[in-house]
């Protein structure tokens, strides 16, 4: 009997303590501080993203000083994969007051949870704001994200290694990708790098050749998938497969591994969004060796210009308690404040697609890492060239259907064949 | 009568005890599968469910990335359970000897991969197999091969490296419930057919096997069902890669509901799919594993 009530006791305090736990993590992630707000943000990278939440932070504090943000970091990856679970509860709880979103993952939360997002259409000038970064996050007409980076993309080059080969610079200047080619198989040849490198489970670069030709997996409506018979897509795979087998690209396996490449010096330069300078500022040993030129646009392809973007997303405010702080701190500062902007690009680096600031002092400004070219205001150029394009709501899916497709095709596979597969089972899946 | 007053008091008492697991198993269990088999019958994006019969499961047959996937679980099935269960046995009958000394260091260092983060060893596993990492490193100087092999952008090797991880993992799991077994072996029947001149491997096939048989059993059965769930190994190791080589069904569903736009009436069908594999597979074992047990 001793026994018996001894284990009675021990499940019956077993089951207060699971319950005790449970009730002490209900409600709402925003707190309320005696005097203000606090706000929560959902963002990824400490260097960029929220470094610059941190400054804007400190603009927003000049005139309310009971303000203050607390920024959770957490990788696109994830908090997307925590949205869509917690949308799909139908509840709010566990959701921040601001998150940040890639602009080409947007269109999925729009158009099946659009009821947990806030338009900002009163609080936001449209007209200030780069068209393609605009038209990504609107809907019907009303403006849902605030467009913050600029994934405005360019060609990173090891000025000495380029020179080094009998080459200059401006050789590298609007040109097609097969002249890119031509260029590399030199550099290659005289200095045993590639130029850049690629993930080849990520088809970012294919990507980006195609938005710089306005085209996408899918058709105008982000809903057709547009596969087969897309030029821009079969000139992309046919280029990066060129650039592969001649020897003129390499591969990488995961973001430690490509930064080491063009860190080390191995691979002679890389292609991404702007956002990758301050990991190519980390090296000190290449100050003033470093040159960014224009991206080579797609031979054949009529629209392609020298301009595309890569990753870059927007701020959304979610409709949870706390909307009304949120909004007034995304509008006042990444929406109006042309000083905030400048001491963005300044101190994090990071190009926003604030058109007025970009006319300023700072956009302008030269850098001694990069051989004092005015980086800044070339991308902020090749910005305002970037073709719109209908990300849709199906691009992870997309492109989970095309990875192996291109790695056959890499490996030898016939492509009209690959992209007609594809495009089957894209059409069936995505229904 | 006092005997069966104490009988349906103790009677009582026990119905009590059982009822409340049985519930939690219902509500816990039972009832959130029938909600998933209900829920595999409609289709739609989010929480916008509405009925659609047997349509997911008709969109099962014709989905290329499902049969990719089930082609890659049932891949990593049929090499890794009979690796990681001769193996156990292997392991098992060595740490059996009555003579050998540390024991106990040698299980433990054999049960221990059981026991680690997932997450810990997956990175571990990662910078070991890396295109510059330690394993590159002795076949680079051992001059086996002369350049590093990608482990992770090769199919092939991406597959090696799952079921390696997973028989790594596993095996000494498994181990033990070889270990009590073989414990429960009369030693007597080892010396009789010592002194009947049957060598170690004939004592081996004739003796130990047989009895271990139920154990054997218990364990492919239990592997497989493990190994047709497989989505840790994947998922942190090659995050499915490359392109689709190491794709796994669990993966899929993670993919559908969570990934892409949250379609969970066919992420339902597809969990299903693996029900009626994991029936298929433990039906089959039991026929073939013997009707005694």
């Amino acid at each position: 009997m001793k026994k018996v009530s001894l284990f009675l006791v021990i499940f019956v305090l077993g089951v207060l303590a699971g319950c005790g736990s449970e009730s002490s993590t209900s409600g709402s992630d925003a707190k309320e501080t005696s005097e203000g707000q606090e706000i929560t943000i959902w963002a990824w990278d400490p260097k960029f993203n929220i470094a610059a939440f941190d400054l804007a932070e400190s603009y927003y504090q000049e005139d309310h000083p009971d303000f203050s943000i607390n920024v959770t970091e957490i990788s696109q990856q994830d908090s997307v994969q925590k949205m869509n679970t917690i949308f799909s509860s139908g509840g709010t709880q566990g959701l921040p007051n601001i998150v940040l979103i890639e602009d080409f993952r947007i269109r999925n939360f729009l158009e099946v949870f659009p009821e947990y997002f806030v338009p900002l259409t009163d609080y936001i000038n449209v007209e200030d704001f780069m068209d393609y970064k605009i038209e990504v996050s609107s809907v019907d007409g009303e403006q849902y994200g605030m467009p913050f980076d600029s994934g405005v993309a360019g060609v990173y080059l090891r000025k000495s290694i380029i020179e080094e080969s009998g080459l200059a610079i401006t050789d590298f200047h609007d040109i097609s990708w097969q002249t890119f080619n031509t260029l590399g198989m030199q550099v290659k040849e005289a200095t045993g790098k590639p130029l850049f490198s690629i993930d080849m489970n990520d088809l970012a670069h294919l990507r980006m050749m195609m938005h710089s030709s306005g085209y996408w997996y899918t058709t105008e409506d982000g809903e057709t998938p547009f596969i087969d018979g897309n030029p821009s897509l079969k000139q992309g795979f046919e280029d990066l497969k060129m650039m592969l087998d001649s020897g003129v690209i390499t591969t990488h396996n995961g973001w430690d591994q490509l930064l080491a490449g063009f860190n080390s010096g191995d691979v002679a330069g890389v292609l991404q969004g702007n956002w990758i300078t301050p990991s190519v500022k980390s090296e000190d040993s290449h100050s003033g060796d470093w040159v960014v030129v224009p991206v080579p646009k797609q031979e054949n392809i009529d629209t392609s210009v020298h301009a595309t973007n890569l990753g870059g997303s927007s701020i959304y405010v979610l409709d949870i308690d706390g909307k009304e702080e949120a909004l007034h701190y995304i509008s006042e500062v990444f929406g109006k404040n042309i000083a905030f902007y400048e001491e963005l690009v300044q101190t994090v680096g990071a190009i926003g697609s604030y058109i007025p600031a970009a006319e300023g002092e700072a956009y302008k400004a030269t850098d001694p890492f990069f051989d004092n070219q005015p980086i800044y205001q070339d991308f902020v150029t090749w910005a305002t060239e970037i073709p719109s394009v209908n990300f849709g709501k199906n691009t992870y899916a997309l492109e989970d259907i095309m990875n192996p497709v291109f790695l056959d095709y890499v490996n030898g596979a016939d492509l009209a064949e690959g992209l007609k597969n594809a495009q089957a089972i894209a059409e069936n899946q995505l229904n | 009568m006092r005997n069966r007053l104490l009988l349906k008091k103790g009677a009582l008492t026990g119905w009590c005890f059982i009822a409340i697991p049985t519930l939690l198993i219902f509500f816990f269990s039972f009832y959130p599968m029938v909600q998933a088999f209900m829920m595999s019958l409609q289709s739609g994006t989010g929480i916008g469910l509405s009925f659609s019969g047997l349509a997911n499961y008709r969109r099962l047959f014709s989905d290329q990335t499902f049969l990719a996937a089930t082609k890659n679980t049932l891949t990593f099935l049929c090499f890794q359970v009979p690796i990681m269960v001769i193996l156990a046995m292997f392991f098992s009958v060595l740490l059996n000897n009555r003579a050998l000394k540390l024991k106990g260091v040698f299980r433990t260092i054999i049960f221990l991969p059981a026991v680690t983060s997932l997450v810990a060893y997956s990175m571990v596993f990662k910078s070991l197999f890396a295109n510059n990492g330690v394993i590159n490193g002795i076949l680079l100087r051992l001059s086996l091969v002369s350049e590093p092999i990608a482990f992770f952008s090769s199919p092939f090797w991406a597959k090696v490296i799952i079921v390696l991880a997973i028989t790594w993992r596993w095996t000494g799991y498994n181990m033990i419930f070889f270990l009590s077994a073989l414990q429960n072996v009369d030693p007597s029947i080892y010396e009789a057919a010592r002194i009947d001149g049957a060598s170690p491997l004939k004592q081996f096939f004739n003796i130990t096997i047989p009895m271990l048989k139920p154990v054997i059993l218990f364990s492919a059965v239990t592997s497989t069902i493990g190994t047709l769930q497989l989505f840790d190994e994947p998922m942190n190791l090659t995050q499915g890669g490359p392109g689709n080589a190491t794709f796994t069904i669990s993966q899929y569903i993670y993919n559908l509901s969570f990934r892409y736009t949250p379609d969970f009436g066919y992420a339902s069908a597809v969990s299903y799919a693996i029900v009626v594999m994991v029936i298929f597979f433990s039906f089959i074992q039991f026929k073939v594993g013997g009707d005694d047990t």
